[in-house]
């Protein structure tokens, strides 16, 4: 180790050296490593008035976590039933955004990775353009065109399919939308970065060999495409699960998503140790289900940050 | 047969998601224009301007702006040293430890950024405790909070974006300056420093549009000083009116103006290189690069922001000529009619049915002054007290508290109290 360091002292100089290790320290251990980790030490810790800390009472507890399974304590129910729905609710509904931003987004990636590069430019400048706007912005662009005198209710009104408006809002059909919206670019460029490099004469001989158009995809270019389709999903789920302002903007006044939970936890009920256990519980699911899900479809973590 | 009907497949798919991707940011723009109180396309009531006066005279977010410019200015300025020396890093780290390095500065993108807004205010609160600091200390400050909690995700952002230029540095310049007898510093400042320039540039924008639109993190740690998108958020979920959709139309066309000009430089600087490859490029045509009817000619895109701005031209002469504030009296003046006539005709139902009760101690409106509409509705129920104990008075109640944009038009007072019209007037 000393030798390792010698090294790269006499490598960047001892005072570049110093700054190049002190930046990377500073952030890799003091903003991502410890924070993360106090975090978690926080989450086992029961919610004290700061005068109390280190106090007698401070002491390790599971109390946190087992309030999102079991409820408060002598409480009516044997679950938690509404934090344990809104949490069940959120991991599935950020799946199928996931899904439903992958099936939308692949032909556009294939179309894109296959086109001339002339064409790109405008496409991506058009793709790139949304994605810079605030996600406020955004969701609040969805609200405007799904509220009760929104563009859509006011389309299908008139042509009278509907009666009276739809509340859009309130079947989370807005919420939906919102999400699916959100993240579309993250899921286009990794899926188009596979395809570009995908030499054209491998399509050509499945073409050639009489291959049908679902049997090219289907055995040509999604085995190949499979890096960028797993760096996608696992972008968009992550996010969508995560996500804060989409579901705070468009969701129902009755449908919670779990970030609005810790937010609750953080703010309202001022309950740190809580939020953080909810929190713990988000990462540690979300973690999880990705590496699960990269098992499933065998691709590895490396071939994932092309 | 078969590809044309699979050409135009694939043009009608792209079209729709073209209209999904950018239809409703064009139709938010749009409303910025619309006099109604909500923002909305149709009914289309009035053209104005008033919406873009209502939004620079907000302080709020004027503020939020300028806390935003703080932090974006801090996080670039972190984010981009940090990323800088952790790209270094990577290229000279011990291989044993690469994988793994790799992986702790690459999971801030993937960790959401409510976690990492938490663990940021966790964990600076028990060091400012550990410390013995107050609760206004500057590492409780809300700017230092913000800057830190979005610098540790902005900053893998940044590393990404400079290691892919610093694989192309050749690290034999680098010792050529030191044998030459710069020192360490010298040489970082004077040969690898100008190489990564247009690196560093981008990754600085990049942090800076990142900085400036983050919601998710900064809504933990913002403390005393909302950024603008924090204003945002709360003047969204709190009621909303379009000089919102006013302030989006600005940050939409300063976006696709900014895209466009890096798009042409770009072009140009390819051209540029082109011209040096010896391709058949002449110097007149990459000095053309900015002129104007060459842009346009290559750019579809800055076609369609020059018909925008035409149409704008056009609506601000138009709104000139006509006047928009006596358009709005005149909208008002209609609601106000509309408002009294309902009410008149309400009096008139009241009256009958009092006639019909035999007392008028609970009389109906005394108790639900402004469900006008529905008394109105249900007058054959002939109960003394109305329909306030229809469940459908009270899911109406609901509605308006969801649906802001309501308020304006079922209650029945019209907007006579409403602020606007006093001063329209």
């Amino acid at each position: 180790m000393p030798h390792f360091l010698k090294e790269f002292f006499n490598r960047n100089g001892t005072g570049m050296g110093l700054v190049m290790l002190g930046l990377v320290l500073f952030w890799t251990v003091g903003l991502i490593i410890l924070p993360q980790l106090s975090m978690l030490d926080f989450s086992f810790r029961p919610n004290l008035p700061p005068p109390e800390y280190g106090g007698p009472k401070d002491v390790y507890t599971l109390e946190n976590y087992r309030y999102l399974v079991f409820g408060p304590e002598g409480g009516s129910q044997d679950f938690n039933r509404v934090d344990l729905r809104v949490f069940y609710r959120t991991i599935i509904a950020a799946l199928f955004v996931t899904l439903f931003n992958l099936v939308l987004c692949y032909p556009i990636a294939y179309y894109l990775g296959q086109s001339k590069t002339s064409k790109i430019r405008i496409f991506a400048l058009m793709l790139i353009i949304p994605y810079w706007i605030n996600e406020i912005l955004r969701a609040f662009a969805l609200r405007i065109i799904f509220g009760e005198s929104g563009v859509i209710n006011s389309a299908l009104v008139g042509l009278g399919i509907f009666d009276v408006p739809f509340d859009f809002i309130r079947n989370d059909i807005a919420l939906y939308a919102g999400l699916g919206y959100a993240y579309i670019l993250l899921m286009i460029f990794p899926i188009y970065n596979v395809i570009e490099s995908l030499d054209r004469n491998q399509i050509e001989a499945a073409r050639d060999m009489g291959a049908s158009w679902i049997t090219i995809h289907r055995r040509v270019v999604i085995p190949y495409a499979k890096p960028g389709i797993s760096s996608g999903c696992t972008m968009v789920f992550m996010l969508t699960a995560g996500a804060l302002a989409a579901p705070q903007i468009l969701g129902g006044p009755s449908s919670l998503w779990f970030t609005q939970l810790i937010y609750q936890q953080f703010n309202d009920n001022n309950d740190w140790p809580q939020g953080a256990a909810y929190a713990i519980v988000l990462l540690v699911t979300c973690i999880l289900l990705v590496l699960a899900i990269m098992r499933l479809f065998k691709v590895n973590m490396g071939d994932m940050g092309k | 047969m078969n590809q044309s009907a699979l050409r135009i497949g694939i043009w009608v798919y792209l079209a729709i998601f073209f209209a999904y991707l950018l239809g409703p940011l064009a139709i938010m723009s749009v409303t910025a224009f619309n006099s109604s109180e909500f923002p909305r396309t149709t009914p289309w009531e009035c053209l104005t301007f008033d919406w873009f006066v209502e939004l620079f005279r907000d302080e709020r977010i004027l503020n939020g702006i300028k806390n935003s410019f703080i932090i974006g200015a801090g996080t670039v300025v972190l984010s981009v040293a940090m990323g800088l020396a952790a790209a270094l890093m990577l290229t000279q780290i011990w291989p044993r430890l690469r994988a793994t390095y790799y992986t702790v500065v690459i999971a801030p993108i993937l960790i959401p950024g409510v976690v990492l807004g938490i663990s940021t205010l966790v964990f600076w609160d028990r060091i400012n405790r550990f410390l013995g600091l107050g609760p206004d200390s500057f590492l409780s400050n809300g700017i230092f909070l913000t800057v830190i909690g979005q610098s540790t995700f902005i900053a893998s952002y940044c590393m990404l974006v400079l290691v892919a230029r610093l694989q192309r540095y050749d690290m034999g310049q680098t010792e050529a300056a030191l044998d030459l007898g710069a020192t360490h510093a010298q040489a970082f400042r004077k040969v690898l420093l100008p190489f990564m320039r247009p690196a560093i540039a981008s990754a600085a924008v990049l942090a800076f549009l990142a900085s400036f639109e983050n919601y998710n993190t900064t809504t933990f740690t913002f403390g005393q000083y909302p950024t603008l998108t924090i204003e945002l958020a709360q003047k969204v979920r709190y009621g909303i009116n379009p000089s919102i959709s006013a302030l989006a139309l600005i940050i939409v066309l300063l976006t696709v103006f900014f895209a466009l000009l890096h798009d042409a430089t770009q072009r140009r600087r390819a051209m540029a290189a082109a011209a040096r490859l010896g391709a058949p490029v002449t110097v007149r045509e990459v000095a053309g690069g900015i002129r104007l009817p060459r842009v346009l000619s290559g750019n579809p895109a800055a076609v369609g922001l020059v018909i925008f701005l035409i149409g704008v031209i056009t609506v601000v002469g138009t709104a000139t000529a006509y006047s928009p504030a006596a358009c709005i009296a005149r909208v008002d003046a209609e609601k106000r009619e509309a408002a009294e006539r309902r009410i008149e005709d309400l009096r008139r139902q009241r009256e009958e049915e009092r006639e019909r009760n035999f007392d008028g101690v609970f009389a109906p409106e005394k108790l639900t002054p402004d469900s006008g509409e529905d008394a109105g509705a249900t007058d054959d129920n002939g109960s003394g007290f109305g329909n306030v104990f229809d469940p459908g008075n009270l899911q109406g109640e609901e509605e308006g508290a969801t649906a802001p944009e309501d308020d304006a038009d079922t209650s029945g007072f019209g907007n006579v109290f409403d602020p606007n019209t006093l001063t329209g007037d």
